[in-house]
C-alpha cells in the first residue's frame, strides 16, 4: 500500500474529476451525464480515505473521520442520483426524450 | 453534552422536520387542500421562528431559550473539534431564512385551493427551510456542505413539483445539473483541505495552521491548501451566483412556478453567503503567513491574496448582473440579474472581513430576503391577475391596481437603494464599511455606488412601464392572438380548475398580506433600522471573535 505516493493518488482522484467534470458540462444524454456527478462523488470519497489511511502530519489529524466521511457522501451520492432519476423520468414523460439539447425553452 | 439537552438545542429544526413529516402524513390521508397543508407550514415556520427569536435572547420571549446564553458565541473548548457551534450571527440568519420560508408559505396560501402538489410545495419548503438553519450553525466542513445539500436537493425537486409543465421541468433538469456539478466540486475541495489540515473542523481551517506550517517545511500543503479552497470557491459560487457560475440561475428563476423562485432568490440563495462567512473570513483573516508560491512567486500570504480575488469576483459579478438586467425584456429574468448583482454586493462583506463590512452583508441578507421574494410574489400575483411575462405587459398596471403597483414601486426602490427604505440602510453600512477599511477596498464602495446608480436606470424604467405608459398604448393583447408569448408563463399553472374568483379582485387574502408585510418592514426598517442594526452589529463583532 505505502508503494503509492501522495503524488500518485492524488492524481488519480483529480483525473477522475476531471473526467467527471468533463462529462457534466459535455454529455447531452442524461444517464450519461448521471454517471459522470457519480464518478465525481467517487472521486472525492477516494481522496477521503487516501487522506484518512495516510496522514500528511497535522496534529489534529483522525483517521476514522475521513473514513465515515466516505460512507456518509456513499448515502450522499445516491441520494443525488436519485433525485436525478426522478428528474429523468418526469422529463422524458413529458418530452419522451431524455436529451439535455433538446431543453431549450428557457431563453429571452 | 446528553442527548436531550442537544436535541433541545436543536428544536427550531426539530420542528420544521415534524412539521415537513405532518405535511406528508396529512396529504398521504387524502386532506390534501392548500388551506390544511399552508396552515401546518406557516404555523410550524411561525413556531420555529419563535425559538429562535428566545434563543437570541429577544427579551418578551427569552423564557422560552433552549440553548443556555452561555453557550452562545464563546470558544469551543481547547482541542475539541465540535460539528455545530452557536453563533449569534448564525442565530440572525436563521431568523432570516425562516421569514423568507415564512413569506413564501403565506403568499402560496392563495393558489387555487384544490391544486395538485400543494402538500408536496410545503413539505419541501420545510424540509429546504430545516437545511438553511443546519447552514447557519456549522462549524465543520463537511457538516456545512451536507446541510447545503440538505437545502439542494429539496430546492431541484421544488422546481419541478408541478410536473406538467416543460418550462420549469427544464428549469429543475439545468439546475440539478449545475447543483450536482457544485456539489462534486465542494466535496472534492473538501477532501484536499482534509489532506492538509488532518480534519475539517472549521476552527482549525480558520486559523491556516496547515499553510503556515507548509510554508516552514515547504511541503506539498500549500498546494493542497490553495486548490482545495479554490475548488470550494468554484463549488459555492455556483449557490450564490457569482458571476462566472451564474448562467443557470437566470433559467432557473424564470422556468421555476413563481412562488418557487420567490424561495429560491430569497431563501436558499443565501446560504452560499453563510458558506461564504463561515469558510472563508477565517483565511481572510487570519491567513497571514507570507509563503513561496509554487512557481517561485511570492512571499506572498494566502489572506490577502483570497482578498484581492473576492473582491474582483464582487465587483465582476454586480457589474455584469447589472449591465445584463438592462438589456431583459422579461420581467423575471430581470429580477434574476437584479438578483445576481445584489450577491456582488454581499460578497463585499467577506472580502473585506472586518466588523461593519459584515454587519453590511447581513443586513443586506436581510433586506434581500424582503425586496426579492417580495418582487417575485408581486410578479405572482399579477400572474395571477393576468399580466404577461414581459415587462412591456406590465404597462398601466399603476392605474389599474394602485396598491400592488405602489408595494411592487417600493421594492423595487429598495433594491435601487433609495434613502428611507431597508436596502439604502444595508447598502450604506456595506458601503461605508468599505470605506473605512481602506487601501483598494475604496473602489469596492465606488464600484458599489456606481453599479447602484446603474440600478436605477432599469428599475426605474420598469416604474415607467406601469406608471407613466397608458394600458391603451398596447394592442389589447389579452386577445387569443397575444396568447402565444403569455402563454408559457400561464402554463407555470397548468393545474389551475376554475375555482370561485379570489378575494381582493383575484390577489387573495394571505398573498395581500404578505406583501404588505413586505413593504411594511421595507419601510420601517429603512425609517429605524436601529433595532435591527445594534444587536446585529453585536453578533458580526462576536463572529469576527470567534474567527470562523
Amino acid at each position: 500500500m505505502t508503494s503509492l505516493s501522495i503524488v500518485g493518488f492524488v492524481g488519480l482522484s483529480t483525473a477522475l474529476l476531471a473526467i467527471s467534470t468533463f462529462g457534466i458540462l459535455t454529455r447531452r444524454n442524461f444517464i450519461l451525464l448521471l454517471i459522470s456527478i457519480e464518478i465525481g462523488m467517487n472521486a472525492a470519497i477516494l481522496d477521503f480515505l487516501y487522506f484518512a489511511a495516510f496522514p500528511t502530519g497535522s496534529h489534529y489529524f483522525d483517521g476514522l473521520q475521513g473514513q465515515s466521511i466516505a460512507i456518509v457522501l456513499i448515502g450522499l451520492a445516491a441520494t443525488e442520483v436519485a433525485v436525478g432519476l426522478a428528474i429523468v423520468l418526469a422529463l422524458n414523460r413529458l418530452k419522451g426524450s431524455i436529451n439535455v439539447a433538446e431543453a431549450s425553452s428557457l431563453r429571452e | 453534552m446528553s442527548l436531550v439537552t442537544t436535541l433541545l438545542d436543536f428544536l427550531p429544526e426539530i420542528l420544521l422536520l415534524a412539521g415537513a413529516l405532518l405535511v406528508f402524513l396529512v396529504d398521504a390521508l387524502g386532506l390534501r387542500r392548500i388551506e390544511v397543508v399552508g396552515s401546518i407550514a406557516v404555523v410550524t415556520i411561525l413556531l420555529a421562528l419563535l425559538f429562535v427569536f428566545a434563543d437570541l435572547g429577544f427579551a418578551p420571549v427569552a423564557f422560552l431559550a433552549a440553548i443556555p446564553p452561555g453557550q452562545i458565541d464563546v470558544f469551543p473548548p481547547a482541542g475539541s473539534t465540535p460539528l455545530y457551534w452557536f453563533t449569534s450571527l448564525g442565530l440572525f440568519f436563521q431568523t432570516f431564512f425562516l421569514l423568507a420560508a415564512f413569506l413564501v408559505a403565506l403568499a402560496s396560501m392563495s393558489r387555487p385551493s384544490r391544486e395538485r402538489g400543494a402538500a408536496v410545495f410545503y413539505g419541501l419548503i420545510l424540509l429546504a427551510t430545516l437545511g438553511m438553519m443546519l447552514v447557519a450553525v456549522a462549524s465543520d466542513l463537511i457538516f456545512l456542505l451536507i446541510a447545503i445539500e440538505v437545502v439542494s436537493i429539496p430546492s431541484y425537486l421544488l422546481v419541478a413539483y408541478t410536473r406538467r409543465d416543460t418550462r420549469s421541468m427544464e428549469a429543475a433538469m439545468k439546475f440539478f445539473i449545475v447543483g450536482a456539478l457544485s456539489t462534486v466540486l465542494s466535496f472534492f475541495g473538501a477532501s484536499f483541505l482534509y489532506g492538509a489540515y488532518g480534519t475539517t473542523n472549521l476552527f482549525v481551517l480558520a486559523s491556516g495552521s496547515a499553510i503556515a506550517n507548509g510554508a516552514a517545511g515547504g511541503g506539498g500543503f500549500p498546494l493542497l491548501v490553495v486548490i482545495g479552497y479554490s475548488l470550494l470557491i468554484a463549488g459555492l459560487a455556483f449557490k450564490i451566483t457569482l458571476v462566472p457560475f451564474h448562467a443557470w440561475a437566470v433559467d432557473v428563476y424564470d422556468g421555476a412556478p413563481d412562488d418557487v423562485s420567490a424561495f429560491l432568490a430569497g431563501g436558499t440563495k443565501k446560504i452560499g453567503l453563510f458558506a461564504f462567512f463561515l469558510v472563508f473570513l477565517g483565511p481572510v483573516l487570519f491567513a497571514k503567513v507570507a509563503f513561496q508560491w509554487f512557481g517561485g512567486i511570492g512571499p506572498v500570504s494566502f489572506g490577502p491574496v483570497l482578498q484581492v480575488l473576492l473582491s474582483i469576483l464582487a465587483v465582476v459579478t454586480m457589474s455584469v448582473g447589472n449591465v445584463l438586467a438592462l438589456m431583459q425584456k422579461s420581467m423575471k429574468r430581470m429580477l434574476a440579474y437584479s438578483s445576481i448583482s445584489q450577491a456582488g454586493y454581499m460578497l463585499i462583506g467577506v472580502a473585506i472581513g472586518t466588523a461593519p463590512a459584515l454587519t453590511g452583508a447581513s443586513l443586506q441578507v436581510f433586506a434581500h430576503v424582503f425586496m426579492k421574494s417580495g418582487a417575485f410574489l408581486v410578479v405572482a400575483a399579477a400572474a395571477g391577475l393576468g399580466v404577461g411575462p414581459l415587462i412591456a405587459d406590465w404597462r398601466g398596471l399603476g392605474q389599474k391596481r394602485p396598491w400592488l403597483s405602489a408595494a411592487f414601486a417600493l421594492m423595487l426602490l429598495s433594491l435601487a437603494g433609495m434613502p428611507l427604505t431597508v436596502g439604502f440602510v444595508s447598502k450604506f453600512v456595506l458601503f461605508s464599511a468599505a470605506i473605512e477599511a481602506q487601501g483598494y477596498f475604496v473602489w469596492l464602495a465606488v464600484a458599489g455606488l456606481l453599479n447602484s446608480a446603474l440600478s436605477v436606470f432599469y428599475y426605474g424604467r420598469v416604474l415607467k412601464v406601469i406608471y407613466f405608459d397608458s394600458p391603451a398604448a398596447a394592442p389589447a393583447v389579452p386577445a387569443p392572438e397575444g396568447a402565444s408569448p403569455a402563454a408559457s408563463g400561464a402554463a407555470a399553472g397548468p393545474d389551475h380548475t376554475p375555482t370561485a374568483p379570489l378575494a381582493l379582485g383575484g390577489l387573495g387574502y394571505a398573498r395581500a398580506a404578505t406583501i404588505a408585510i413586505v413593504a411594511i418592514v421595507i419601510v420601517v426598517l429603512g425609517i429605524y433600522p436601529g433595532p435591527l442594526l445594534q444587536p446585529l452589529a453585536a453578533a458580526a463583532q462576536h463572529f469576527i471573535r470567534l474567527g470562523l
